[in-house]
């Protein structure tokens, strides 16, 4: 019984197709790949996900429960976080409260215990800040804490995003593109850190990525998109080989490279 | 894993809970009881004016930033929930005083804290701190800012579940509206007609509000205790607001609604909460408005005067409650300090506008507090201690 279980998926922006009939089944621990060559319509798989755009077909289950038709912020509830391809931090606070803002949904103290500084209050804040700086210590970031965001260096934004996600306390975690921008030893510590917490926090992962040599070492599982439409499923050595990938991105006729 | 609240420890120092709730409460009473007794009375009326009004200022600027500062939308509308808050005290406490005072004459019954700065203590007739037209003072200020509140309900509701500046339009129509309601209300009872003033039901009188002649003769209740115990309680609530899990959901709605949502926030209740909040202390202040001038009229409270506030904000720094506090008081005094200069006054006034847009267009303080600045940082850090606030 998977997770999150995707089915017959589809969304049209005017004339234009940029998912149809998309199927994903991801089991509780996984961690899978979604690829396929720029404009695919991956990013836009995500935003449908996450409840940014109303399917015009198909359904989304997330343990059980149907996502469709709920807003964003209780899609997040129900347990699916997300990064942002072209990163989407809040950029004039600082690093800790990017993340302190992750746990807000989890928090349970009202505006009056806020205003009043409840001692139920003061305790969730404390609590709050310690799980944050715990997080930080996992990526990395604990002694940029007090640093506005905006002025990380790329890779430590995407990391950041990580961290704010993870705050969410979620049950399966979208990557969209997070080595976009990194140099190699960035991506090498990414890719160990991805494993890091698809096991520490019991995670179930989809990650979207165009550096094939993580995809193919991190993933299980691949499903490749082309158009909207995917085109292949199934083991990295499986997509790799497969003709219609190949095609897809090289725009070449079947079996003419391969995969680099 | 998990999908549990952030786990909360039993213990965690509670034993001084009730004084770390209650400080800043506490700190407003000095603070007001400091501006009514020690300073109200070493300054002539014009400068008690002056801070009056720049207790006032203080405030709407601070629960506009709130709105504007916080969660970034543009509502241009704060003067109309003033109007809403000053008709309904100013009503309340002109009509009930008639009914509960079996005078012939709307007059002062407040005690000692509502006593003007010129009050000078009389043996023979010693007023108490706190009077019975204290409490229906009081009552009619806390009833203007519920209003006012449900009035920025009704409003918000609707209007910031859209993406986008409705808001802006909206409340613009708001204020516009406010004006023309209460201009078309009927001819206001005056005090020489004590008899009409009895007979005449309460609910009736609520709607003679004076109409286009304005509303006047309202008890001057609001003194420098009142006006600064306001703005100290607004400025700390906008402290442990900003400084809370529910502050900075506001905040991230501005930073950006779409990650916002994405990491759980609900981003129409928090705007909603934000606009609500930001219209009682409006409304408030409005009620204080009313009781220190005496008179309400609705052509005062056109977008104009909302204006006045954008720009304290602005030039504040937009979620910045120090410098919305900063600007409040400077662009309050200021043109009363210039006021013999009166024919170059709008023309300072706008240079001064113009060049700190020019030199720093995030405003004074950005989003940040004054304890926040660098160069200020660095010096609490140098005398031994971390500025962490409210
Ligand atoms: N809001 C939108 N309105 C109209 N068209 C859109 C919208 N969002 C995405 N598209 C289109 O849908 C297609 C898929 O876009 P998407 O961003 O999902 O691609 P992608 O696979 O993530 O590509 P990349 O690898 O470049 O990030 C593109 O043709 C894009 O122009
Ligand atoms: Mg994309």
């Amino acid at each position: 019984m998977s997770l999150l279980s995707i089915t017959d998926l589809s969304i049209s922006f005017g004339g234009l197709k940029a998912v149809s009939g998309f199927n994903l089944e991801l089991a509780q621990g996984r961690l899978q790949g979604l690829i396929g060559p720029n404009g695919a319509g991956k990013t836009t798989c995500f935003n449908l996900l996450t409840g940014v755009y109303a399917p015009t077909s198909g359904t989304i289950r997330l343990a059980g429960r149907t996502l469709n038709g709920l807003r964003p912020h209780q899609i997040a509830a129900a347990g699916l976080a997300r990064t942002f391809q072209n990163i989407r931090l809040f950029p004039e606070l600082t690093v800790l409260d990017n993340v302190r803002i992750g746990c807000h949904l989890r928090t349970r103290s009202t505006m009056a215990g806020a205003l009043l500084r409840s001692p139920f209050h003061v305790r969730e804040e404390r609590a709050m800040v310690e799980r944050c700086r715990g997080l930080l210590e996992v990526l990395n970031l604990a002694d940029r804490a007090d640093e506005q965001a905006r002025n990380l260096p790329y890779g430590d934004q995407r990391r950041l995003e990580i961290a704010r996600a993870l705050a969410t306390q979620p049950k399966v975690l979208l990557l969209d593109e997070p080595a976009a921008g990194m140099n190699t030893q960035e991506k090498k510590e990414l890719r160990g850190l991805i494993r890091q917490i698809l096991r520490d926090f019991g995670l179930t992962i989809l990650l979207i990525e165009h550096d094939m040599g993580l995809v193919m070492d991190i993933c299980e599982f691949i499903t490749v998109l082309d158009h909207g439409v995917t085109i292949s499923a199934g083991t990295p050595a499986h997509v790799q080989n497969d003709p219609k990938v190949v095609e897809a991105y090289l725009g070449a006729p079947a079996g003419a490279e391969e995969v680099a | 894993m998990s999908s549990q609240p952030v786990s909360v420890k039993g213990s965690g120092g509670a034993g001084g809970a009730p004084l770390r709730m209650l400080w800043p409460f506490a700190l407003a009473l000095a603070v007001a009881a400091f501006m009514h007794f020690v300073v109200g009375p070493n300054f002539n009326g014009t400068v008690v004016q002056v801070l009056l009004f720049a207790g006032i200022n203080i405030t709407l600027a601070v629960s506009l930033t709130m709105v504007n500062g916080f969660t970034g939308q543009f509502s241009i509308g704060h003067a109309g929930f003033m109007a809403v808050g000053g008709y309904v005290a100013g009503g309340l406490v002109y009509y009930l005083s008639a009914r509960f005072f079996d005078s012939p004459q709307i007059a002062f019954h407040g005690g000692i804290l509502s006593a003007g700065a010129d009050y000078r203590p009389d043996p023979d007739h010693p007023l108490p701190l706190l009077s019975r037209g204290d409490l229906i003072m009081i009552g009619s200020c806390l009833a203007g800012g519920l209003v006012a509140a449900g009035a920025g309900y009704v409003v918000g509701l609707p209007t910031l579940r859209l993406r986008g500046d409705y808001l802006a339009i909206v409340t613009l129509g708001f204020g516009e509206i406010v004006r023309v309601i209460f201009q078309g209300t009927g001819p206001q009872v005056l005090f020489t007609k004590a008899q009409e003033m009895r007979d005449t039901p309460l609910h009736q009188l609520a709607w003679k509000l004076g109409g286009a002649q304005g509303f006047n003769f309202i008890p001057i209740y609001a003194t420098l205790f009142w006006v600064f115990l306001l703005a100290s309680i607004t400025v700390a609530a906008a402290l442990r607001l900003k400084y809370s899990s529910p502050g900075r959901a506001m905040i991230s709605i501005r930073e950006d609604e779409v990650a916002a949502q994405a990491m759980g926030v609900n981003v129409t209740r928090y705007k909603v909460r934000a606009f609500v909040l930001a219209s009682f202390f409006a409304g408030l202040a409005g009620a204080l408005a009313a009781l220190s001038i005496g008179q309400m009229n609705a052509s005062a409270y056109g977008f104009i005067k909302s204006f006045d506030f954008i720009i304290m904000i602005v030039l504040g720094g937009m979620g910045s409650i120090s410098g919305a506090v900063l600007a409040a008081t400077v662009l309050t005094i200021l043109p009363e300090a210039l006021r013999q200069f009166d024919s170059y006054r709008m023309i300072a006034y706008a240079l001064l506008l113009i060049i700190i847009m020019i030199l720093r267009p995030q405003g004074l303080f950005g989003i940040r507090e004054v304890w926040e600045l660098g160069p200020v940082r660095r010096l609490l850090a140098r005398a031994g201690r971390g500025g962490s606030a409210a």
